[in-house]
C-alpha cells in the first residue's frame, strides 16, 4: 500500500531498479513466466483449446470432461484429443481441433509400443525435453511444478512476513519483558531440527499443499522476526518516533504508519531471496519424497529420477536447467531491488 | 501365527543372505511387517496370560512303543553335480554388520541371522523339489499314533563343530533353552510352550518330539534344530551380553572362523564335516571360503561388482538387467547373466479393499475396482514385462494352490456393467457417483519405488471412471495403518509359509479390529466355516480340497485384486562360477546361497575358467557374452514369452 503511494523517493527507486538492467529484465523475465504458468492450461494440456465438430464449437481447456462418444469415438472416458485431431485429418470432413502447442498433461503416461520410458526429447512427438519414467511430458511436469513451487514460495513468504513483521516490530517496539519472553522462544525454537520434524509429520500423514505451508511457515517466521526487531530498535529511538509520540500518535500509529515505511527496504531486500528459499525448500522435500503427495509435479521428483536415471540426460538436465535459470532471476531481481533500496548509492556488493 | 512355523520355513524360504537383494525395498517391507506381526503376537499372548508352567522335558526311563515304523528318505533324486568341485571363495556383500551374533534375544531378528541359522541343520530337512522328508541331523523318523508325536533316530556321525556329538540331550536342551527368560525372547519363549510340549529322550540317538496339539504337516514342527548343551551350560542373566560376539558351535558346513566389527565376517568351510557324504548333502557346499564384506550402498556394490570384488549380483530389478547391464564386463564376456524360474510361493502382492468402508460394502464395486485396474498395462510398460500377473494370493503352493482362478482383468465394459448393477452413474468428470458420492478411493503404500506402478494405474482406472488418490507413507507407518483397518484400499504383500494361511486373513475373528491380519474386513459365515474345517482337518487330502474352495471363495468376495509376482531369480557372476545342469531348485530363492541346507550351496568356483579369465582380461581379449535362461521350473500359467 505504501509503496503504491508513488512518493519522489519512491519513483527513484524505481528508476534506479530500472537502470540495473541485469536484475530488471530478470524482473520482467520472472513476471512473464508466472503469469504464463497462471494460464498453464493453455499452454501445456491434453485437452483440445478449440474442437470443431459437425458445427459445433467445444472449448475443452476449462470444461469438464468430454467423453469420447461425444465427438463420434467409442468410448466413455476422456476423450483423446490428439487422436482425435489425426482422425478429424484422415476424415476431411471439416472438422478441426486446434491443440496447445505442448499437447500434453502433466499426469498422462504416454506410452509406447516396444519401447520404455523415459523418452527422450522429440519434436515430433512434440516430447519437447522428452518424458520422465512413466512416459510422462516433462516440459508439462516442469511448468506446472514451477506453478506450485511459485504459488508455494510466494504464500510461504506472505505467511513467513505476516509473523515476522508484526512480531518483530512489536517485540523491538515494546521491549522490556514482552521482548525477552519471545527472544526465549526463539532461542528454543530455533533450535528444533525442521528438516527432521517435516519428514517425521510427512512420514505419519502425507501434507497437503496448505499443511505443507503451515508447518514450513512454523518454522520460517524466525529470520524475518529477528531482523525487523532489531531494525525497530533502531528506528524507535530516531527523533520521529519521539515526535509522533509527542504529537499523541497511538502505538498502533506509529508502528505501521511510521516504522514499517522506514524499514520497508530491509523487507523487500529480503523477499526475493526468500523467494528462492521456499522453492529450493520444497524442491528438496519433494527430492528426498517427504513433500506433495505423488503424482503432483514437482521439481524435486524430477530430480530424484535424474538422479536415478543418470543416463537419461534429459530429465535431469531439465529440472536442473529450469531450476538455474527460476534461481538466478530471482536472485539478479533480489539484487537488484537491494541495490535500489540502499540510500548510499555509490556503493558495491560483493 | 503366520510366523509359527518361523523357524522353519527360514530354512524353507533360505534367505538370500550373502548378497543384496534385488527387491529389497519390497522384502525389507514384508520384513519389517513380519517384526510387526510377531510383535503383535507377542503381544496378544501376553494379554491372553496364556503361559503354562511346564512338566519337566525330561521324563524318567521313558520306553520306545513298539508299534512305530521307521521311516527314511534315500530314493529323491538327488540336486547337486557331480561336477562340482570343494576350492576357492565367495565374496558377498551385506549392507550392514550384524548388531550381534546371537540368533535369540534382543537385536537378534537381522538379516544376517539366517547365515548363521543356516548352519544349524535340524532333524529332518524337506527336498527343495519333492518337497518330501529327508534326512538331516536324524537319518530315521516315524509318526506316533496320537498324531502329535514324532519319533526320530539321530545319525551317530552328526558332530558339533567342536567334535562333540550330537546327542538327543542337545534336543531337550533347546526346548529348556528356549523357555529360559535369561535368553529375553518372549516370542520364543511363548512359541516353545505352546506349540511343542516336550522332548522325551530315549536314549543318546533316539528321541521324541510332542507338540501340544494334533495337526496337520506336524513334521513341519516337530522336526527341531539342537542347542549345543555342553557349551551353554546352566544359563544366567549374563547370556544377552555374553553371546553377543561368541561364536556357537553348529552342525552345519561351515563355521565363522573370523570378523572384524562393522567390515567383514568369515566364513570357513569345515574340512572333515560329518555331513559331506549324505547323499543330499553330497557335491554341496563347495567354496572354501565365505567373505562377506559389509557395504552400504547398492550403487556401490554394483561398482565392486563390476571391478570383480563382489563375485556376484542379484538382477531381478528390471532396471538393472536391461539398462545397467549393458556394461563392458558383461559385454565382453567375463561376467555372465542368468535367469533362472523357480515355482515357490509367491507374496500376495495387491490391492487389498477394506470392506468396512462404505463404498466397497458393495460386491458389485468391488469386481468393478478390480477391472479397472490395469495391471497388464503396467506389466508391459513400467515393469518391461518382467513381472507376471499374480492371479490369486496362492500362488505357489503346490497341490494347495487353485490353478483355475484367474484374476479379474481390465474391462471397461464389465466396470460399466456392475456399476451399473451397483446404481451408480458417471459423474460429469468421468468419474462413477451415487447420491453425492463419488468413486475415488485412496491407495495407501509403503514404498517409494512403488510410485512408478501406481501412477500409470490411476491413470488408467481414471478412463474406467474410477478415482485413485495416491497415499505413500513410510512402510512401518502404511503398516500401521493397514492393521489399524484406517485404509481404502492397501497395497501391499504379504510374507510366505509354507502351507496357505487362510485364518489370520480371512476369518471374521479377525474382522472389524485393530492389529490383525484380516485388512480387507472380511466377514463371511460360509467363508468362516470353511476356514475352520481346513484349520481342524488333520487329513491332506481334505486339507487341500478345502484350501482350493476357500480360494475360489475369496476370488469370489473380489476382496483383493492381485497384481504381480516375480516368479525367478536372476544374477550376475563372473564366469569361473559354475551351476549344476539345471542351476537351481524349485525353491531357489537365490543360486548363490552358499549355506541354505535346503537348496543352498550348488554352484562351485572353477580355478581353470579363473585363470583363463583373468588371463583375457589382461590381455583385453573379447569373450562371448553369455545369458542363460533356464525355465525348468516355470510355472505352467506363465505363457508370456522369455526373449
Amino acid at each position: 500500500m505504501i509503496i503504491m503511494r508513488l512518493n519522489p523517493l519512491t519513483i527513484k527507486k524505481i528508476k534506479r531498479f530500472k537502470s540495473i538492467r541485469r536484475g530488471f529484465y530478470s524482473f520482467l523475465l520472472l513476471v512473464l513466466m508466472i503469469l504464463s504458468s497462471f494460464f498453464a492450461e493453455m499452454l501445456v494440456n491434453s485437452r483440445a483449446l478449440i474442437v470443431f465438430y459437425n458445427g459445433n464449437y467445444y472449448f475443452p481447456v476449462y470444461e469438464s470432461m468430454n467423453p469420447g462418444v461425444k465427438f463420434g469415438l467409442d468410448y466413455d472416458y476422456e476423450t483423446n484429443y490428439r487422436q482425435l485431431q489425426k482422425r478429424f485429418k484422415e476424415e476431411a470432413k471439416g472438422n478441426w481441433v486446434i491443440l496447445p502447442p505442448v499437447p500434453y498433461n502433466p499426469y498422462e503416461n504416454d506410452l509406447r509400443e516396444d519401447r520404455f520410458p523415459p523418452f527422450p526429447p522429440s519434436f515430433a512427438e512434440k516430447h519437447y525435453l522428452g518424458t520422465d519414467n512413466v512416459g510422462r511430458d516433462i516440459l508439462a511436469r516442469l511448468v506446472y511444478g514451477f506453478r506450485i513451487a511459485i504459488i508455494f514460495s510466494l504464500l510461504l513468504l506472505l505467511f513467513d512476513y505476516g509473523i515476522g513483521i508484526s512480531l518483530g516490530s512489536a517485540m523491538g517496539y515494546f521491549g522490556g519483558k514482552f521482548d525477552l519472553f519471545f527472544q526465549r522462544i526463539i532461542e528454543i525454537w530455533s533450535n528444533v531440527p525442521f528438516l527432521y520434524v517435516i519428514i517425521i509429520i510427512s512420514s505419519i500423514v502425507v501434507p497437503s499443499f496448505f499443511t505443507l505451508i503451515l508447518i514450513m511457515a512454523f518454522f520460517g517466521w524466525i529470520g524475518m522476526t529477528w531482523t525487523i526487531r532489531t531494525v525497530t530498535y533502531k528506528e524507535k529511538a530516531r527523533e520521529y518516533v519521539l515526535a509522533a509520540r509527542a504529537l499523541g500518535a497511538s502505538n498502533s500509529r506509529i508502528i505501521f504508519r511510521h516504522i514499517i515505511p522506514n524499514t520497508i527496504s530491509v523487507i523487500v531486500t529480503y523477499a526475493p531471496f526468500a523467494v528462492s528459499g521456499g522453492i529450493v525448500a520444497l524442491t528438496s522435500l519433494d527430492y528426498l519424497g517427504f513433500g506433495l503427495a505423488p503424482p503432483t509435479p514437482s521439481w524435486g521428483e524430477l530430480l530424484q529420477q535424474g538422479w536415478i536415471h543418470m543416463d537419461s540426460w534429459w530429465i535431469g538436465s531439465s529440472v536442473i536447467g529450469a531450476m538455474t535459470i527460476t534461481l538466478v532471476t530471482v536472485t539478479f531481481v533480489g539484487e537488484a531491488v537491494r541495490e535500489a533500496f540502499d540510500p548510499k548509492m555509490y556503493s558495491t556488493y560483493e | 501365527m503366520k510366523r509359527l512355523k518361523a523357524e522353519f520355513t527360514n530354512s524353507l524360504q533360505s534367505k538370500n543372505l550373502q548378497t543384496i537383494k534385488p527387491e529389497t525395498r519390497k522384502r525389507e517391507f514384508r520384513v519389517n511387517m513380519l517384526r510387526m506381526m510377531i510383535k503383535t503376537f507377542v503381544k496378544f499372548a501376553l494379554v491372553a496370560g496364556i503361559f503354562f508352567l511346564h512338566v519337566p522335558s525330561y521324563a524318567a526311563a521313558p520306553e520306545l512303543p513298539k508299534d512305530i515304523k521307521w521311516l527314511t528318505n534315500d530314493s529323491d533324486p538327488v540336486f547337486a553335480s557331480q561336477e562340482a568341485k570343494r576350492g576357492g571363495t565367495l565374496h558377498a556383500a551385506v549392507m550392514s554388520f550384524p548388531m550381534t551374533f546371537r540368533v535369540v534375544g534382543p537385536d537378534s531378528n537381522g538379516s544376517f541371522r539366517s547365515a548363521i541359522l543356516d548352519n544349524h541343520l535340524s532333524l529332518i530337512g524337506i527336498h527343495p523339489n519333492t518337497l518330501n522328508i529327508i534326512p538331516e541331523l536324524a537319518t530315521y523318523w516315524a509318526f506316533g499314533k496320537d498324531k502329535k508325536t514324532m519319533y526320530f533316530r539321530l545319525n551317530k556321525m552328526a558332530r558339533w563343530s567342536d567334535g562333540t556329538p550330537v546327542t538327543a540331550g542337545d534336543f531337550a536342551y533347546s526346548l529348556e533353552f528356549m523357555r529360559s527368560k535369561h535368553i529375553v525372547a518372549p516370542w520364543y519363549n511363548d512359541y516353545y510352550t505352546r506349540e511343542i510340549d516336550r522332548v522325551i529322550v530315549f536314549d543318546d540317538y533316539t528321541l521324541a518330539v510332542v507338540a501340544t496339539k494334533a495337526e496337520p504337516d506336524l513334521y513341519l514342527k516337530l522336526g527341531i534344530a539342537p542347542t549345543p548343551a555342553h557349551y551353554y551350560g546352566k544359563l544366567d542373566d549374563n547370556f544377552v551380553r555374553k553371546y553377543n560376539w561368541e561364536i556357537v558351535p553348529n552342525t552345519g558346513p561351515y563355521q565363522m572362523s573370523e570378523f572384524v566389527k562393522g567390515k567383514h565376517i568369515i566364513f570357513r568351510r569345515k574340512n572333515d564335516w560329518w555331513g559331506d557324504e549324505l547323499k543330499y548333502f553330497k557335491n554341496r557346499f563347495n567354496v572354501e571360503k565365505v567373505i562377506f564384506t559389509v557395504v552400504r550402498d547398492m550403487n556401490m556394490i554394483w561398482e565392486y561388482f563390476k571391478k570383480g570384488k563382489e563375485d556376484e549380483f542379484g538382477l531381478t530389478i528390471p532396471e538393472y538387467w536391461h539398462v545397467k547391464s549393458k556394461t563392458p564386463v558383461i559385454e565382453n564376456g567375463y561376467v555372465h547373466k542368468i535367469w533362472f524360474f523357480n515355482d515357490t510361493q509367491q507374496s500376495a502382492m495387491g490391492l487389498w479393499l477394506n470392506q468396512d468402508r462404505e463404498i466397497f460394502k458393495d460386491i458389485n464395486v468391488r469386481y468393478a475396482f478390480a477391472h479397472a485396474m490395469n495391471v497388464e498395462r503396467v506389466i508391459e510398460k513400467v515393469l518391461r514385462n518382467d513381472y507376471f500377473r499374480l492371479e490369486h494370493g496362492f500362488v505357489g503352493y503346490g497341490k494347495y494352490s487353485n490353478e483355475s482362478i484367474r484374476a479379474r482383468r481390465f474391462d471397461l465394459e464389465k466396470v460399466g456393467y456392475y456399476m451399473r448393477r451397483a446404481g451408480w452413474d458417471r459423474g460429469a468428470d468421468g468419474i462413477w457417483g451415487k447420491n453425492g458420492n463419488r468413486f475415488s478411493v485412496e491407495v495407501t503404500y509403503g514404498s517409494e519405488a512403488h510410485t512408478q506402478r501406481l501412477v500409470v494405474l490411476k491413470e488408467e482406472a481414471k478412463k474406467a471412471g474410477v478415482e485413485l488418490r495416491l497415499q505413500n507413507l513410510d512402510s512401518t507407518a502404511a503398516f500401521k495403518k493397514f492393521l489399524e483397518k484406517k485404509h481404502d484400499v492397501a497395497w501391499m504383500g504379504w510374507s510366505t509359509s509354507f502351507r496357505p494361511q487362510f485364518w489370520e486373513h480371512f476369518h471374521s475373528a479377525n474382522a472389524h479390529k485393530p492389529q490383525t491380519n484380516n485388512i480387507t474386513n472380511t466377514d463371511d459365515p460360509e467363508m468362516d466355516k470353511l476356514i475352520d474345517a481346513y484349520r481342524n482337518s488333520l487329513e491332506e487330502e481334505e486339507r487341500i480340497k478345502l484350501s482350493v474352495e476357500i480360494q475360489a471363495k475369496i476370488h469370489e468376495l473380489g476382496v483383493f485384486v492381485p497384481t504381480f509376482m516375480v516368479p525367478y531369480v536372476r544374477h550376475a557372476y563372473w564366469r569361473w562360477w559354475r551351476f549344476p545342469e539345471i542351476p537351481g531348485t524349485k525353491h531357489s530363492a537365490s543360486l548363490f546361497d552358499p549355506f541354505g541346507s535346503m537348496a543352498g550351496g550348488l554352484f562351485w568356483f572353477d580355478e581353470k575358467i579363473y585363470h583363463e579369465t583373468k588371463e583375457a582380461m589382461k590381455k583385453g581379449e573379447k569373450l562371448r557374452p553369455v545369458t542363460i535362461i533356464n525355465e525348468t521350473y516355470k510355472m505352467k500359467s506363465i505363457t508370456m514369452k522369455i526373449e
